[in-house]
Formats: structure tokens, sequence, C-alpha cells
């Protein structure tokens, strides 16, 4: 199982690395030296750093005014940075473009990939307030340090890795992401790949191209690991801080948090809304229904299979670790390297090659979100398996149950419930899932998602609106309610890196 | 009486770190042995051995009289039949009371299972809370649990790691007592490891001493307490005043008097005697060479802290009639003394 797993993950990479040798240099470099590939690669650097930019901003003000200032309704404001997480980006996307479809291009991707990454750094930022106790800050007070000079030598130092570490995660994000550029008509390496393998078939531009986009994606992904073993500082106790005053910049500090709140979630949700009575004289009550039928299948059997298959990998990497199981977790990893639009194409490619039968077939699509979803699935299943004390595993030893029975007997059914969550939660995701569920799935099927991307394409928004809709009810308010259950299952200190797990492998996609 | 388990030579390194070496004992059938050491001292690596989570390096464990463990085999935990209690009990969070005691039953047919675990329920005094859920349980009441889990399957030996660590005080004395009732009702043979003397003294019928990975002594709790080996065991075991001495005419002669020693010695040798607290006897005296420096008080006795010609030595006296601190006494030794020649 663990074997067919790795296997699966690192497809993908193995197809691009070996695409790239039947190129041939010559014809990869023809591929890559020409102004277009520039261009994309200018277009996809400045979107990553503007957002990256923005969601820093935005997320570290937030976590300080949320936690660290004397504001109101700070619980609230709590919830409602990370209230944007409910929506996919490609779901935020129809929502601003319906709003105003002037809004498009590079400002609308800037507008929506803010939004969607500003909770990961809001997530990041807030766990490092919470481990960091506020008594550094009073002692510093104390010894007559102006609240502007506490703030730069105290504070920031402590919180400074989360907000660098969450925002390369964003530019990761940014880079990989394809609903929303898509959608927004911007031209980056994502929406390229894809094009380029929608007009022609042109496997080859889409493979050089491909290959950039991950090289790019993995220089991103050391510097994010560099980053995240930066992060793991010891939790303080339970301490009150001290609140700043805010005084005359409470005004500006709630027009700030109220107006992001507007433009990130009350507007995208009222747009959504509004299209849905609008159109509701209009949609297709049977079409709804089978997209909604499909897309509750693929989650549920996708969920299954990868939490199943992520299960093996979990109990290995925990119970068994070795330098083999930590092979199996690098191994699984890798794809999390690869965009969702270059794994779904190494699987169309290599299975065209290889087993042309299964080409167009749902189990061709549960194999990429297992690729897809895999390490994803771990990170979560881990949790739950290595809350189990290793002393039950022994007792029920020398209680006459062998290794296998004593997982069958013990440890599963102890870690029943945060299997069960972890399993929803990647049944979740992939409810949310787009572009490989766009690319693979056969002739005819439609999911919420892939509907929602196709009416959105052509400007049919009041059409698009009951996909919208559903999606945030049926996957991202329960992955938002989910996520905060498996975190809830974590004690104080694990807190801390359970929410930059989280933030680093399980949710960005 | 035939033995239930015997150790012969056991060592067992951790990379370049000896923890135990040439460990041998047995343990009798129905008793309860006692490992008393100090923490990280290898207590609980021998328990493991026992149980077959770890493998020995070298020497053999045999249990009733078929070997599970030496330098070239080591039979699994499952195929041992060792009941093992750990410190924090780890009872099956999932599983109720009945079934967790039930869980190495699935040997029995579901009737002869039930009749069991009634009856250990009965043993541990816990019917009521049969159908509870381990979280909802208190730290003794999870201890028990797991004994008789322990219990259920009838192992040839029940290992108990630390069992009353985790508990306060007070608990911990009265499910002592609980612990070593049950473990006889049971006719158990166990091997109970601790690092507090009074628990491993109190309810074992032999107490092995482990230091520097390996036995240092082994014997009843009385004589392991009143004939320690050597003078630094002596120490371990409770207080011990230990001064010079030299034997002349049969005595040991000291700065505190001359001693009779508990075993006769040649004349001449020189050594150490260690003395009990209890053996030291404070006779207020306004003329006594001793006087009173120091008292701790605990109500039922008291121990003074007294300067002598040999230095200072603690007596333990009755609490109510302690002398003051600042009197005069006069130090008698009661009894016979440990004598340990010099090398």
């Amino acid at each position: 199982m663990v074997a067919f797993g790795v296997f699966v993950s690192v497809l993908p990479l193995f197809y691009i690395l070996l695409r790239t040798a039947q190129i041939g240099i010559d014809e990869l470099l023809g591929n890559l030296l020409r102004a277009r590939t520039w261009e994309l690669i200018y277009n996809s650097l400045s979107l990553t750093l503007v957002v990256c930019l923005t969601a820093m901003t935005v997320g570290t003000a937030q976590a300080w005014l949320s936690f660290r200032s004397d504001l109101g309704f700070r619980r609230l404001f709590q919830i409602v940075a990370i209230l944007p997480l409910a929506m996919p980006s490609y779901v935020l996307a129809y929502a601003w473009l319906s709003v105003r479809s002037e809004i498009n291009g590079f400002v609308g991707s800037w507008l929506v990939l803010s939004i969607s990454t500003t909770p990961y750094v809001f997530l990041a930022v807030s766990a490092a307030f919470n481990r960091h106790s506020g008594a550094g800050e009073e002692v510093a007070r104390t010894l007559g340090r102006s609240q502007m000079s506490v703030a730069r030598t105290i504070t920031w130092p402590a919180i400074r890795s989360a907000v660098f570490g969450s925002g390369l995660l964003v530019a990761l994000y940014t880079l990989s992401d394809f609903g929303a550029v898509s959608l927004m008509r911007y031209d980056t390496f994502t929406r390229a790949i894809y094009n380029a393998y929608r007009a022609s078939f042109d496997r080859n531009s889409a493979a050089a191209l491909a290959l950039v986009l991950v090289l790019l994606t993995v220089i991103l992904i050391r510097i994010v690991s560099r980053f995240s073993s930066l992060q793991a500082v010891k939790s303080a106790g339970q301490y009150r801080a001290m609140q700043t005053k805010l005084g005359n910049w409470k005004i500006p500090a709630y027009i700030f948090l109220v107006s992001w709140f507007a433009v990130g979630v009350l507007v995208p949700i009222l747009s959504i809304f509004y299209w849905t009575v609008v159109g509701q004289s209009q949609s297709n009550l049977g079409e709804i229904t089978r997209a909604f039928l499909n897309t509750i299948s693929y989650g549920f059997v996708g969920g299954l299979t990868v939490a199943f298959v992520g299960l093996a990998v979990a109990i290995l990497a925990v119970r068994y670790q070795s330098k083999y199981s930590i092979k199996v977790e690098r191994l699984i990893l890798i794809t999390h390297a690869l965009p969702g639009v270059v794994v779904a194409l190494s699987f169309v490619f290599l299975v065209n090659q290889s087993v042309p039968s299964l080409y167009q077939t749902s189990a061709l699509v549960l194999l990429a979100y297992l690729a897809l979803f895999l390490p994803n699935a771990v990170a979560v299943l881990k949790v739950p398996i290595s809350q189990v004390p290793t002393g039950i595993e022994e007792v029920s030893r020398t209680l006459g149950s062998s290794q296998i029975q004593t997982l069958r007997r013990v440890v599963i059914p102890a870690a029943a419930p945060g299997i069960l969550s972890a399993t929803a939660f990647v049944g979740l995701t992939v409810i949310k899932e787009l572009p490989a569920t766009l690319i693979l799935r056969p002739t005819g099927i439609e999911t919420l998602a892939t509907r929602l991307w196709s009416a959105t394409s052509v400007s049919a928004f009041s059409a698009a609106a009951p996909y919208a809709l559903l999606l945030i009810l049926v996957a991202g308010i329960p992955a938002l309610f989910v996520n905060r259950e498996i975190r809830a299952t974590q004690n104080r200190s694990n807190l801390v890196t359970a929410v930059s797990n989280d933030v680093s492998v399980s949710e960005v996609r | 009486m035939s033995e239930k388990v015997r150790l012969e030579n056991v060592s067992k390194s951790f990379g370049k770190v000896s923890v135990l070496h040439d460990v041998s004992f047995s343990v009798k059938d129905g008793t309860l042995l006692t490992i008393l050491g100090a923490s990280g001292g290898g207590k609980t690596t021998l328990l493991r051995l026992i149980a077959g989570f770890d493998a020995v390096d070298s020497g053999s464990i045999n249990m009733n009289g078929r070997e599970v463990s030496s330098e070239s085999m080591s039979l699994p935990p499952e195929k041992r039949n060792v009941g093992f209690v750990p410190q924090d009990s780890a009872l099956f969070p999932h599983l109720s009371v009945s079934k967790n005691i039930a869980y190495g039953l699935s040997h029995l047919k579901s009737g002869a299972r039930d009749v069991k675990v009634l009856e250990l329920l009965d043993l541990i005094g816990m019917g009521d809370q049969r159908d509870s859920l381990p979280d909802t349980l208190s730290g003794g009441q999870r201890q028990r649990v797991a004994i008789a889990r322990a219990l259920a399957p009838n192992p040839d030996v029940i290992l108990l790691d630390e069992p009353f660590a985790a508990l306060d005080a007070q608990l911990r004395s009265k499910l002592r007592e609980d612990v070593r009732a049950i473990l006889r009702a049971a006719s158990a043979t166990a091997i109970l490891v601790t690092h507090d003397q009074e628990e491993a003294l109190s309810i074992a019928d032999q107490v092995a001493i482990l230091r520097d990975g390996t036995v240092a002594q082994i014997g009843s709790p009385r004589s392991i307490y009143s004939q320690p080996v050597d003078v630094s065991l002596a120490k371990f075991l409770g207080d011990a005043v230990v001064i010079p001495g030299v034997v002349t005419a049969g005595k040991v002669s000291t700065q505190l008097g001359d001693l009779i020693p508990s075993v006769a010695q040649p004349e001449g040798t020189k050594g150490q005697v260690a003395i009990r607290p209890e053996n030291l006897y404070l006779q207020p005296d306004p003329k006594g060479l001793a006087v009173v420096t120091g008292r701790q008080f605990f109500g039922h006795d008291a121990l003074v802290e007294v300067k002598t010609a040999a230095g200072p030595v603690k007596a333990r006296t009755s609490g109510p009639i302690s002398p003051e601190v600042g009197m005069p006494v006069t130090v008698w030794v009661r009894g016979s003394v440990n004598f340990y020649p010099a090398d």
C-alpha cells in the first residue's frame, strides 16, 4: 500500500523528467527561450510578489490587532479573519467577476489571491503571538523603552519567522494556483500550461513550461522548509499579554478590519446570493443535482482512497520510523511541489503512452487525487496516530496480540475519531479541487467545481451562482469546522507545529 | 516452590552504553520480587527484556522452564505469557473497563470470558464501573484495571513498572496494600520495579537491589535492611551513621564506644560500622559529651542531630520525649552493628 502510494506520487515528476529528456536540449531551449516564456516568468513572479506583500501586511496587521490591541470584538475579528478559507480561490474569482467583470487580469488575480492567502499569514502570526507570552514586552517597557521601540526590538523578532515563513507559503500557493488566474484571464505559468495543452495538445511546450514552474516551486519549497524549522519555538505558558492601547488609531483600525472583511467575505457572498436569486428561474435543477452527486461521490471515494493509503504511510512514519520511512515521506512530498495542473497533465500523457484505456476514467481522477493529496492526508493522519501512547501497544503485545492485531484492535480504534476527521478533511479538500478534475474527468461528468469554472469562463454569472454557493456550503464551511476540530485535539505545545503543518501542507492547494 | 522466572547473566547495552551486565536472579512461584534502584539505573530496561520489548545481548531468560530470550533468540511479547502494568496504566482509551480486562481473553468462548471478567472485576472491587471508559476513572482505579487486565490471561509472571509513581502519597500506600492483596488472592508471581525504598520493602517477598546495572544484593526485605552487604548499600537504604572502628577483644572499638558486631570478626581488623538511627539511644546527661544541634519533628518520632566525638550523627527518638536542641546527651548504641572490614 505504501509502495503504491509512493509509486503514484512520484509518477508526475518522473514523467516531467522523462519528457524533458525526450525533448532534447535543443528543442527544450527553443521552447523556453522565447519572449513568451519571459513574459510568463514576469507575470507569475510579479503577481507572486504583490500577493505576498499584501497577504503578509494584512495578515500580520489582523493578527496583531485581534490578539495584542485593546480593540473591541477581537474574538469576532479572529474568526472573521479565517473565513476566506471557506472559499476556494476560483469561487472568489467568480464572485468578484460577478460583481464587476472589469476587475480581471493582474488586478483581479491580485485581489482574489490576496484574500485567499491572507488567512495563512494570519494563522501563522497568531500562533507566534500565542506562543510568545508578551512578558518580554512588559519587561522592556519597565526598562524605559517606548511602545514603538518595544515593537521593533521585542515583538517583531518574535513573529518575524512566522511572517516570512507564511509569506513563502503564500508565494507557493500563488505560483501553483490555477483557478483564480485562469478565470481572471491573467497569463501565468499554470494558465499557459493548461492552454498549451488545450489548444494543441502540445506536449512539448506544456512540459517545458511545467519544468520551469516546477523549478521555481522547488526553489521556494527549499526556502520554506528552512523557515519552518525555524518556527519550532517552545510555547510559553498561559499568560495574558499586555494590550496596546490604540487611542485615536482605533477608528482607522476598525475601518481597516471591517473593509477587509467586506472585500474578502461580505461582497463575494452577497454577490453569490444575489446571482443565485436572480438566476433562480433559469437554473437547471437536474444539472445541479447531477454535479452535486458527482462531487459528493468523488469527495467520498477520493477521500476514502487517499485516507486509506495515507493511514498506511502515517502508521509507517509514526510507529516504524526508520531511514526507509523518512524516505517514503520525502518521496511523497515531491509531488506536493507540483502544481495541480502539472500533475494532471503528467497523468494524461503518461496513461496515453502506457495505459490508454485509463484515459478519461474516474479511476485516473482518483489516482491524481492520490498523488495530489497524499501528503495532506499523511500530515493530518500522523496527528491522531502519534497521540496513541506506545505503552498501550506494548501492553497489547503482552496480552497475546501480534503487531498487526495490535494495530487493528488498539491503535486504529483508539485513534478512530482523529482518523475520521482527517478522512473528512481529505474528502472536503478533494471536493474543492479544480484543475485535475477539470483535465482528467471522463467526458460528460461534471462536478460543482468544473461547472462553476466553465460557466464563469463564459461570463454566465447567474448560471454559475448555485455551484459557488453549494461549494461553500458543502466543502468550504465544513472544512473550516473539521480543521478546527483536528487542531483542537492537539495539546497546546503541539498546536504550534500543528498550525505550521497545517499551513504548510494540509491547506495550500 | 518452583521457579517461575530465571535470569542468568543478562546483559544489555544501548550503543556503547552498558545498561545491564550479568544480572541474575530468580522468582519463585506465587511470590513478589521488587527490584529497587535509582532512576535511570536500568530497572525499566530489565522489565522490558523480560516482557520481550527488547532482546538481551547475552545471558538468558527462562520462564516456567522455557527459554524465552538468549543471545540467539527472543520470543515476541505475545508469545511469552507475561502480564505488564506500566506506570501510566496505559488502558485502551476506546474500550470500557470490562473490555479492557477481556482484551487478552480472545481465545476464550464469550461465556467463559464473561465469567473471568466478572471474577476479576470482583477481585479489584470495581464491579460498578465495568462499563466506564478509562478517562472517567481515577488514577488508582486505572491501575487496578490495568492489573486485572494483566492478570486475566493467567500470565506466568506479572511485571509492574513503577505502578504507583503517578499517584499522590496517600493513595499510593492504600493502593500498594490493595495490589499486594490482589496479587496474593490471584496467587500471581510478580516483579515490581521501583525507586521508592519504602515501597520496595513493604510489599515484597524478596527485594533485589539494582546498582550500576547489576544486582548488588537480593534477599528478604528484613535481611536487606538489617544486613546490607556493604557500606554504600547501608547508606542507600535509609539513613545510616558510618564511623570507623577496630576489632578489639571481639568487639568493635569506636568513638561511640565498644560495639557488638553482628558477625564475629578476627582481632585487629580495621573497618567501618554502619548504625541505623533507630539503634542510637540518646540519654539526657548534664555531663554528656555530645550535644543536640538540630531536630526534625515528625509527630510519632523525631530525627535528632547530635554532635559527637565521632562527628555529627542522626538518631531516631520517640517524638514526644525527644531531647531539645542544645541539650547535652550521652549516645548509646543498642543491639549489634554491621561491621565492614576495610579492603
